[in-house]
C-alpha cells in the first residue's frame, strides 16, 4: 500500500458533514486538552496582575486591591525626557538584530545542508550550536577581553586589517556599540537557531533534487526553486513572531555592556525601569512600562501576522 | 602545585566531614523535635538569613547554636546567598514570611508592605535590654532604626572599629624612587610625576610603554577621581551616590558644582596627554584589579585609588605602594582640604534584624534579638566564635579579646571572617568600650595603618553640617518614587558628560550652563529639595 | 533506498558546470570561516579555565593556556552539593521534556488540522499568552496555591508548554505531511489517535528532535524557577549551585571596602575569574553530549520520500 499516492487521487472532501461534527473531532479537542488546561491555568490564571500596570501597588490591601490610577505610570514613561530615547534606542537595536539576525541562520542552514562528508558536516553545526550556551557574563566577559583597545586580539586583527580606525574603543564608542551588540548575537544565537532551519531542510523530498536535475538546474537554482520554497513556511513564521519582538532587547546583556562611553545608545526600555523601578521597588512602573511594550511588540505580530496571512497565507493564527 | 592538591584534599575532607556532621545535626534536632521541645520548651521560630555567598552553613556556628540555646529558641534557617532582591518581593507579596529575617530587609520594603512587619519599639521597651542599653549609650541608633512613622521595623547595626574612609589613594613608591621623584602634593606635580611615569621606565622592564601611570573606576564608584574634589575644598562622606554630599548643612550635587568643572578640566588634561588608562572607561572591575596586579614583581600602574593596598594590587607588589595624603590643586592654593568622611558609611547600618507581624512567638523573637547586642556576643558575631569550634576570638582572660588569625590557611583574614561567621552582614553593637579591649587582626590593623594618613582631614568635616548622613535618611514612598525616576533621568546626562568630556578635547566651559540647566531640569531641583528636608528632619532629630 | 537517493544527489553536485562549482567553492569557504570565528572564542574559554586570570585580562593569554591551574575546576568539584544538582537537573530536565512532548505534540497536530474550526479561537489565545503574562508576584501566588512551592513538580510542570515550539511543531504538521496522507487513512478506518502515533510521529522525528533539544536545553539553563520556587538545598539544580559558587569567589567584585565595609584582602583574585569560565564548561559538557545524538534525526533525507517509496 502506498498511502501518499493513493491519497492524491482523492480529493479532499470539504463537505462531508459527520467530519465536521463532534463526533469526530472529539478526538481532536482530547488531545489539546492538556495544553489549554495549561494555558488556562498557568498563563491565564496570573493575568490578572496586569492591573498592576493602573493600580498603585497597596499591600495592606491585597496584591490589586490597590487604587485605581488609571494611566499615571503610563503618563509617568511618556512625558519623561527618557521615553523619546530609550525607545529609539530599544528600536534600533531589536530593529538590527532582525534585519541582519534573521536571516543568518538560514544562510548556515544551506550552507550546512550543502556540505558534503557527514563528519565535517556535524563538527561545523556542532561547532557553531555551542555559544548558545555561553552565559550573558561570560560572552560580556569575552568581549572585554577579545575587543580591549590596548590588548584585545580581535580589536587588534581589526586594526591591522583596516576595517576599523585605530584610535577607535570598540567598547566605548557609540557608533561601536549596536554592531557589536548585533554581531555578538548573531555569534552566539546564530547556529542555534539554524536548527530548525536545517531540520526543515531534512524534510525536502529527494525525489525534487533528482527532478530539478534532470530539468538541468545548477547547484545555485536547486537552493532557490527547491529548497527555499521547502523550508518558507518555517521562515515565515519565525519571522513573524520575531517581528514580535521588535521592542524587545534583554536586559542583561545591555546592562553588561553599557558604560558612560555609550549610555546614549545603550539605554534601552528594560535599563530604565530597571533604573527607575526595580531599585526603588516600584512595581506599578514597571509594570506599566512593560506592558506598553509588550503591546507594541504585538502590534507589530499581528501587522506582521496579517500581511502573511494575506501574501502567502501563511499564519500564526 | 602538589602543596596546593593536598590541602585542597584535606580541605575537601573537612568540608565533607563537616557537611554530614551538619546533616546528621539537622536530622537529630528533627526526628526529635517533640521529645526536646516538651523538655527544654525551647521555642521553634524560623528565620531567613540574606549571608554574603561566601559564608558557610550557619548551622555549623557554635557561637550561633550556643546563642541560641542561651535564649532558649530553636532556630530552622532558610539561608540566602544570591539574588534575594528577585526573590524577595514574591515572597513578601504572598504575605508569608519567616517569623525573622536577618540582613533582609529595606527601608522602602516596610512603606511597600505595610502591615507585614512588627513594631519592634514596644517589645525593645518591654525586654530588650541590650537594644536599649544600645540606644541610650549611641541615642543616634535610635533615630536611625525609627521610621518616618515613629516605628522600629528593624534593629540597627554598630561597629565604630571600621576605618571612617572607603578609599584611599596609592602611588607606586618604587617607581618614584627609580625616577628620583618625591610623592606629589599638588595637582601639578601629580601631572609631572604622571608624565615622567609615562615617559619613562620606572618598572625598569625595558619597555617604556608598558606603565599606566594612572587609572581608577567610572565616576560613580567608590575608588574614583571625584575624591580629588576634596582638594577643592569640597567636602564627600558616606560613599553617598549620583553626587550628593552637604556643605554647611546643604544638600547639593557635585555634578552642578564648578569644583566638578575645575577636576574634569584637569583629567580631560591628564587623559589627553596620554596619562590615564585608555580603558578607564570601560573596563569591568575584574580588568581593573588585573591590570594593577602587574606581572610577578613588575608594576603596571602608578597611581590608582582602592581600599587597600594588598586588595589593590595583590601581595607581591603592595609594599610598592604608598597611601598618598591629599593633594593640594596648586602650591599656592588655600582652599580647605578634605577626604571624603565615610564613617557612617562604615560603621552605621540598618534593618539588621526584622520581625514578622504573624510571628506567634514574639517574646521569644525578641529574646533571640536582643541577644545579639551583648557586645560580646556582637564581636563574635562579626569575627567569629569565641571557642574552641569556631576559633575567631581568642578570650584573654583579663578582660581583653584577641582576633585570631585565620584557622584555614589558605585563607585571607578577610575571606576567613566572611566564611566563618556571619561577619558585616551580621546584627551588632559593638561597644565603644570594647574597642579597647579587641585586638583586632592583621588585615584591619593593615588597613587602619593605611588609613591613618587621613586622620586628621577627616576630623575636620563637621558632622552637623558637612557630612552627609545618608543612612539615616527616610523618605515617604511617593518621595522614593519622584527621586528615583528624576535620578534616572539626571544620571542619563552625568554618566555620559564627565565620560565624555575627559576622552574627547571638547571645550568643557563653552557646555557648562548648558549642562547644568539640563539637569536641574531634569528633576535635580526636586531631589535636592526631598533630600534637605530629610536632612534637616535628621538634623533636627540629632540635636 | 532512501540513502542512495541521498548520495545520488550528492554526486551531481560535485560534478557539473561553472556554477555548481562556485556553489561549492562559496561553501567551502564559509563553513571554514564559521568554524574559525565560533571556534576561536569557544577555544579560548577552555584555555581561560585554566589559566591564569590576571593574564587572560590582561590580554596575554592568547593561543596557550599560561600558568595553568586548575583551580576553578577545583572549587567547583569540591562543593558537594554539585553532584545533587547534576542529579536533580537531570531528573527535571527528563522528566519535563518529557511532559512538554504529551503536552505539545498532540496538540500541535490537533491544531494543524483545517477541519479543526476550534483552532480558530485556540490559537489566537494561546499566541496571546507569548506576549501578556500576569507577571512574577501573581504566578508565584498562583504556585504557592496550587501547593507546588518547594517541590520538584514546579520545575518540571512549569513551563510544561511553550507556545512558540507548538507553532514550531504545528507549522512543520501542516507544511510536510499532507493532509491527503490524513484522507487515506480515514479511508482505512484509522482514527485520530492511530494516525497520529503510527503515521505523523514516525514521519516528525526532525521536528520532534528540534523542539525536544529546544526544551531540554530550556529546563537544563532553567534557574530562574529554581530562583523562585525552590529553597531546599536538596532540590537545587544544577544552575543554582554553579551560581552559588560562581558569587562565593566574586565576592569582592563591588569592590573590598565598598558596601558594608567589607574590608577583605586580595582572596584568590587571580583565580576568581577563571570560576566563570570553569562553570560554562562544566554546566554545557553533557548538553553538548546529547546533541549528537539528536542531530542524525534532522539531518537525514528520510521523511515522506520514505513512506513513498
Amino acid at each position: 500500500m502506498k498511502p501518499a499516492l493513493l491519497a492524491r487521487k482523492i480529493q479532499p472532501a470539504p463537505g462531508k458533514g459527520f467530519l465536521n461534527g463532534w463526533a469526530a473531532n472529539y478526538q481532536l479537542w482530547l488531545m489539546v486538552l492538556p495544553a489549554v488546561i495549561y494555558i488556562a491555568v498557568f498563563c491565564y490564571g496570573p493575568m490578572y496582575g496586569i492591573q498592576l500596570a493602573f493600580r498603585d501597588f497597596d499591600f495592606s490591601k491585597g496584591l490589586t486591591g490597590g487604587d485605581w490610577v488609571g494611566l499615571k505610570y503610563f503618563d509617568q514613561y511618556f512625558n519623561s525626557p527618557m521615553f523619546w530615547p530609550t525607545l529609539r534606542n530599544t528600536f534600533v537595536i531589536a530593529f538590527f538584530s532582525i534585519v541582519l539576525g534573521f536571516p543568518m541562520p538560514i544562510l548556515l542552514a544551506l550552507v550546512v545542508n550543502s556540505i558534503r562528508g557527514h563528519r565535517r558536516k556535524r563538527l561545523l553545526q556542532t561547532t557553531v550550536y555551542m555559544p548558545y550556551f555561553i552565559s550573558t557574563v561570560v560572552l560580556v566577559a569575552l568581549l572585554q577581553i577579545l575587543l580591549s583597545p590596548t590588548t584585545g586580539l580581535i580589536n587588534d586583527l581589526l586594526k591591522t586589517l583596516d576595517l576599523i580606525p585605530a584610535d577607535i574603543n570598540l567598547l566605548g564608542s557609540p557608533g561601536a556599540f549596536v554592531p557589536v551588540y548585533v554581531i555578538s548575537a548573531i555569534w552566539q544565537s546564530c547556529g542555534w537557531n539554524s536548527i530548525i532551519f536545517i531540520a526543515a531542510l531534512s524534510s525536502v523530498d529527494t525525489q525534487q533534487y533528482d527532478a530539478a536535475r534532470i530539468d538541468g538546474a545548477n547547484r545555485w537554482k536547486i537552493v532557490w526553486h527547491v529548497e527555499i520554497p521547502a523550508i518558507l513556511p518555517t521562515i515565515i513564521i519565525l519571522l513573524i513572531m520575531n517581528m514580535g519582538g521588535v521592542l524587545s532587547v534583554g536586559f542583561e546583556k545591555t546592562f553588561l555592556m553599557q558604560n558612560s562611553l555609550n549610555k546614549s545608545v545603550s539605554e534601552v526600555i528594560s535599563t530604565y525601569v530597571f533604573n527607575v523601578g526595580v531599585k526603588s521597588n516600584q512595581f506599578s512602573f514597571g509594570s506599566a512600562v512593560g506592558l506598553f511594550n509588550t503591546l507594541v511588540n504585538f502590534l507589530f505580530l499581528i501587522l506582521a501576522n496579517t500581511f502573511a496571512k494575506k501574501k502567502s497565507n501563511i499564519s500564526l493564527m | 602545585m602538589r602543596v596546593r592538591g593536598i590541602l585542597t584534599a584535606l580541605l575537601t575532607g573537612c568540608i565533607v566531614i563537616a557537611s554530614l556532621a551538619g546533616c546528621s545535626n539537622t536530622n537529630r534536632s528533627e526526628t526529635s523535635d517533640p521529645g526536646t521541645n516538651t523538655a527544654t520548651k525551647k521555642t521553634k521560630l524560623t528565620a531567613i538569613f540574606v549571608k554574603h555567598s561566601l559564608t558557610k552553613d550557619v548551622n555549623e556556628m557554635k557561637w550561633l547554636t550556643d546563642l541560641e540555646e542561651k535564649a532558649n529558641v530553636e532556630i530552622e534557617w532558610q539561608q540566602i546567598s544570591a539574588d534575594w532582591d528577585q526573590k524577595k518581593s514574591a515572597l513578601f507579596a504572598s504575605g508569608e514570611i519567616p517569623d525573622l529575617l536577618f540582613n533582609a530587609t529595606k527601608n522602602s520594603d516596610f512603606v511597600q508592605f505595610n502591615g507585614l512587619f512588627e513594631d519592634l519599639s514596644p517589645l525593645i521597651d518591654k525586654s530588650g535590654t541590650n537594644i536599649q542599653k544600645m540606644f541610650s549609650e549611641h541615642p543616634e541608633l535610635k533615630a536611625l532604626a525609627t521610621q518616618l512613622d515613629g516605628k522600629i521595623y528593624g534593629t540597627p547595626k554598630y561597629k565604630g572599629i571600621w576605618p571612617s574612609s572607603t578609599a584611599s589613594m596609592f602611588i607606586n613608591k618604587t617607581w618614584l624612587d627609580n625616577l628620583g621623584l618625591q610623592v606629589p602634593t599638588t595637582w601639578d606635580e601629580l601631572e609631572n610625576v604622571l608624565i615622567a611615569f609615562r615617559d619613562g621606565d620606572p618598572n625598569k622592564n625595558g619597555d617604556n610603554t608598558d606603565e599606566v601611570p594612572m587609572d581608577f573606576n567610572p565616576m560613580g564608584w567608590d575608588f574614583t577621581p571625584k575624591l580629588l574634589l576634596g582638594s577643592l575644598g569640597l567636602p564627600l562622606s558616606n560613599g553617598v551616590t549620583d553626587g550628593y554630599f552637604t556643605e554647611d548643612a546643604q544638600v547639593k550635587d557635585f555634578y552642578v558644582d564648578d569644583r566638578f568643572k575645575t577636576l574634569m578640566q584637569f583629567l580631560q588634561k591628564l587623559y589627553s596627554e596620554n596619562l590615564i588608562n585608555k580603558e578607564v572607561v570601560t573596563q569591568d572591575y575584574s580588568k581593573y584589579q588585573s591590570l594593577a596586579r602587574g606581572s610577578g614583581t613588575t608594576a603596571k600602574v602608578g597611581f590608582t585609588w582602592g581600599w587597600e593596598t594588598s586588595d589593590r594590587v595583590g601581595n607581591e607588589l603592595k609594599d610598592q605602594y604608598v597611601t598618598m595624603p591629599q593633594l593640594k590643586q596648586h602650591a599656592d592654593s588655600t582652599e580647605e582640604l578634605y577626604w571624603s568622611n565615610d564613617n557612617y558609611y562604615q560603621n552605621y547600618g540598618d534593618n539588621a534584624i526584622s520581625l514578622s507581624a504573624k510571628s506567634k512567638n514574639k517574646d521569644a523573637a525578641m529574646r533571640f534579638i536582643d541577644a545579639f547586642y551583648e557586645p560580646t556576643v556582637s564581636m563574635q558575631v562579626l569575627f567569629g566564635g569565641m571557642n574552641d569550634t569556631d576559633k575567631g576570638i581568642k578570650d584573654n582572660g583579663d578582660g581583653t579579646y584577641q582576633v585570631l588569625p585565620p584557622a584555614d590557611s589558605s585563607l585571607d583574614p578577610g575571606s576567613w571572617k566572611w566564611t566563618s561567621t556571619f561577619a558585616d552582614n551580621g546584627p551588632m553593637y559593638i561597644a565603644d568600650d570594647l574597642k579597647s579591649k579587641l585586638t583586632l587582626g592583621t588585615d584591619m590593623q593593615s588597613v587602619l595603618k593605611e588609613k591613618s594618613v587621613y586622620d586628621d582631614l577627616l576630623k575636620k568635616a563637621d558632622p552637623q553640617t558637612n557630612v552627609y548622613p545618608q543612612v539615616f535618611m527616610k523618605y515617604s514612598m511617593e518621595d522614593t518614587n519622584a527621586m528615583a525616576m528624576n535620578q534616572a533621568n539626571i544620571n542619563n546626562i552625568t554618566d555620559q558628560k564627565w565620560a565624555q568630556w575627559m576622552t574627547t578635547n571638547v571645550d568643557i566651559d563653552s557646555e557648562w550652563n548648558e549642562y547644568v540647566t539640563s539637569i536641574e531640569t531634569s528633576g535635580l531641583a526636586q531631589n535636592l529639595e526631598i533630600r534637605q528636608k530629610a536632612y534637616q528632619e535628621y538634623l533636627s532629630t540629632v540635636k | 533506498m532512501t540513502r542512495n537517493k541521498v548520495e545520488t544527489s550528492h554526486a551531481i553536485v560535485s560534478s557539473g558546470s561553472l556554477a555548481d562549482r562556485l556553489y561549492t567553492a562559496v561553501v567551502v569557504v564559509v563553513s571554514i570561516v564559521a568554524f574559525i570565528v565560533v571556534a576561536y572564542p569557544l577555544y579560548f574559554i577552555v584555555i581561560a579555565s585554566f589559566s591564569n586570570s590576571t593574564m587572560v585580562n590582561q590580554g596575554q593569554v592568547i593561543l596557550w593556556p599560561k600558568d595553568i591551574n586548575f583551580y576553578g575546576y577545583e572549587q567547583i568539584f569540591k562543593d558537594t552539593r554539585i553532584w545533587q544538582g547534576y542529579l536533580n537537573t537531570v531528573i527535571y530536565t527528563v522528566l519535563g521534556t518529557l511532559l512538554n512532548l504529551i503536552v505539545t505534540l498532540p496538540c500541535a497536530y490537533a491544531l494543524a488540522h483545517k477541519k479543526f474550526k476550534a483552532r480558530r479561537i485556540i490559537m489566537p489565545l494561546f499566541v496571546f499568552t507569548m506576549y501578556f503574562g500576569g507577571g512574577m508576584i501573581p504566578t508565584y501566588l498562583l504556585i504557592r496555591d496550587l501547593h507546588l512551592l518547594n517541590t520538584p513538580w514546579i520545575m518540571i510542570v512549569n513551563g510544561a508548554l511553550s507556545v512558540f515550539n507548538l507553532i514550531i511543531t504545528r507549522t512543520f504538521f501542516e507544511s510536510s505531511i499532507p493532509e491527503e496522507l490524513y484522507e487515506a487513512a480515514v479511508l482505512d478506518g484509522c482514527s485520530h489517535f492511530r494516525y497520529f502515533i503510527s503515521v505523523v510521529i514516525p514521519l516528525s522525528k526532525a521536528v520532534i528532535s528540534v523542539i525536544s533539544l529546544y526544551y531540554m536545553v530550556g529546563h537544563w539553563n532553567d534557574f530562574f524557577s529554581a530562583l523562585l520556587y525552590i529553597n531546599s538545598d536538596e532540590l537545587q539544580p544544577l544552575q543554582i549551585i554553579l551560581r552559588n559558587i560562581l558569587l562565593s569567589n566574586q565576592a569582592f567584585a563591588g569592590g573590598a571596602g565598598s558596601g558594608a565595609g567589607a574590608g577583605a584582602g586580595s582572596y584568590a583574585q587571580q583565580f576568581a575569574d577563571q570560576i566563570k569560565y570553569a562553570v560554562i564548561i562544566v554546566s554545557t559538557v553533557p548538553v553538548l553530549i546529547i546533541y549528537p545524538f539528536l542531530q542524525k534525526y534532522f539531518e537525514k533525507g528520510v521523511m515522506i520520500g520514505a513512506v513513498k517509496g
